[in-house]
């Protein structure tokens, strides 16, 4: 069931368009990764779900509310990380969370701040200023204040830019935590490693929405599956059996690693060790070539640039 | 829930209030400092001035609207109406102090949290536009009208020390409760609303203050009028006057809200 929906959202400003006919769905309980450079329209269409900014034109539809009709209805189900968060710097982290969750109904607050900043390892500090902490501490501040009142859906716009890699990766380990509890999260990121970690499905943005799949389905519908093949002393005799084999329609080889393309992997694998063997080759190592993310996202995004130009 | 949300923001306001030295000292030295001016004007004119004023046409004018008003003064010796024509103003005077701190407060009330970034994150919590403003402009508001009744009681004492205990007796009057307890407090609310304002619109705190600055001007325009004879504060007068601002409270708090742009603080202010 879609707990995130986007139809036709555009924003403009002035004569600049920032996202155009951006069509999406999000499931409950999804990771889902919003991919794009720079400048793409990512924070913009995290705001227009939000219900911070209004669409130009298109609408949204999140935990069944109208963003652009009933922002501050729809604030009570969702939570939202901003790139840069601002605290009170004279507060302390208690008072700060205090302060935001208590806006919100239905738990208690005590209990959830005090389960929150344990979880982010932030419990000791509580009673200091948060003008005190590191800008690491402040993303976890931020990422607590976010969740504190249980929202349905939470928005994470780039919630590990500027981090040094230990509290990076500490951020990652709590949003893996929350999926794992069933955590529906929007997660806008440029850093491919880190969507292809934690998001079950990914749409590549650059103004317009240029894919929207699984990383896994991305890859097949980019790139062929190639499967990659170590031998022992392979001999002029042996590659051209291989290559003469019907399922295999195109051979690579680079000393004793052959890349190949199968006519389908699943099916043929087997079948390309069991000929190597019969004609006397010995397989040192099978494996299927993955394209990264990067890969991925590099190809769609300078496929958007060669078709705009 | 909106009174919840209003209390919360207040509640915050006046923690973070708490913190400022800066704004803990201006807030009781400027307002002390007025009513110590005031009190030194006061005795400069007494002692020196009061011949002057006394042959003046618009003084006599005025000291007609104070014996209409208040019919009393006329047994008095004009040496002694003359006091309580000067301690009269005191009413519509302690109105400079709210506004004051409004300039100086409220300016920053939410051009602060804009360069905090914590604007945004308070934009995405369930809190009205509405609550936001009027929970912003009551946090300074509040506190403001403390001190401006701190301050007409250390200026009743003050002037009990220069020995004018008499005349004292003749300024308590109905107009000076309307206007500390009605007046004054929609006054006072209503130079935070217009900060507040200034504050949402403007890209820097000067600026605000800038924009802001012009709340004085109506409470100067007040005080001329009453001290040139042109108007004198009858309790009828102080109350409709209150009333017209209270009124005023709410068309502003409106013309706020309207005002207050979301999506361009949002996206302009990063």
């Amino acid at each position: 069931m879609a707990i995130v929906e986007a139809h036709g959202l555009t924003k403009k400003f002035g004569e600049f368009t920032a996202v155009s006919g951006l069509s999406l769905e999000v499931s409950e309980g999804e990771v889902f990764g919003f991919l794009g450079p720079n400048g793409a329209g990512k924070t913009t269409t995290i705001r227009m779900l939000a219900g911070t900014i209004a669409p130009t034109s298109g609408y949204a539809v999140v935990a069944g509310l109208r963003p652009d009709q009933e922002p501050e209805n729809l604030h009570q189900y969702i939570g939202l990380l901003t790139e840069n968060p601002g605290f009170y710097n004279r507060l302390s982290a208690r008072f700060n969370l205090g302060f935001f969750a208590g806006f919100y109904t239905g738990f208690d607050t005590d209990h959830q701040v005090e389960k929150y900043l344990r979880m982010m390892g932030l419990w000791e500090r509580r009673e200091d200023r948060v003008g005190t902490f590191s800008k690491g501490m402040k993303q976890r501040l931020a990422l607590v204040r976010a969740l504190i009142h249980q929202p349905r859906v939470l928005f994470l716009d780039e919630p590990t830019a500027g981090l040094d890699p230990e509290a990076a990766h500490e951020v990652r380990d709590m949003i893996q935590e929350l999926s794992s509890e069933g955590q529906t999260v929007f997660l806008s990121t440029h850093n491919l490693v880190e969507a292809e970690l934690l998001c079950h499905r990914i749409g590549v943005v650059r103004t317009e929405l240029l894919a929207l799949d699984t990383p896994e389905n991305l890859r097949r519908s980019l790139f062929q599956r190639q499967v990659v093949v170590q031998l022992e002393n392979p001999t002029t005799a042996l590659v051209n059996t291989i290559a003469s084999l019907p399922f295999v329609q195109k051979i690579e080889q680079a000393g004793n690693h052959f890349r190949l393309q199968l006519t389908d992997p699943e099916i043929y694998r087997p079948d390309l060790v069991k000929n190597i063997v019969e004609a006397g080759g010995r397989v040192m190592s099978v494996s299927e070539e993955r394209h990264s993310l990067e890969e991925i996202y590099l190809s769609l995004v300078r496929e958007e640039e060669d078709d705009g130009q | 829930m909106g009174n919840k949300r209003i209390i919360n923001i207040l509640k915050k306001e006046w923690r973070v209030q708490s913190r400022d030295l800066n704004s803990i000292l201006f807030v009781t030295l400027l307002p002390l400092l007025i009513i110590g001016q005031a009190l030194l004007i006061i005795w400069l004119v007494e002692r020196f001035g009061g011949d002057a004023i006394l042959a003046n046409n618009m003084f006599q004018g005025a000291i007609e609207n104070l014996r209409n008003a208040l019919p009393a003064v006329s047994g008095l010796e004009i040496e002694r109406q003359l006091q309580v024509f000067l301690l009269s103003q005191m009413n519509v005077y302690l109105l400079i102090i709210p506004t004051m701190i409004a300039i100086s407060f409220a300016t920053f009330s939410i051009v602060d949290e804009k360069l905090s970034g914590s604007l945004e994150a308070l934009l995405v919590t369930p809190v009205r536009t509405w609550e936001l403003l009027l929970s912003k402009a009551l946090a300074g508001a509040v506190p403001a009208l403390l001190v401006t009744w701190v301050c007409g009681l250390v200026l009743i004492l003050g002037v009990v020390g220069i020995g004018w205990g008499q005349t004292v007796e003749m300024i308590v009057t109905p107009s000076l409760f309307l206007s500390l307890f009605l007046l004054t407090p929609a006054v006072a609310l209503l130079s935070f609303l217009l900060g507040v304002i200034g504050s949402s619109r403007a890209k820097d705190a000067r600026s605000a203050q800038n924009i802001v600055l012009a709340i004085i001007f109506p409470v100067l325009a007040v005080i001329g009028l009453q001290v040139s004879g042109l108007v004198w504060l009858t309790p009828l007068i102080t109350l409709a006057l209150a009333l017209g601002v209270a009124v005023l409270d709410v068309f502003v708090l409106r013309i706020a809200v309207r005002l207050f742009q979301r999506e361009s603080i949002v996206v302009k202010w990063q």
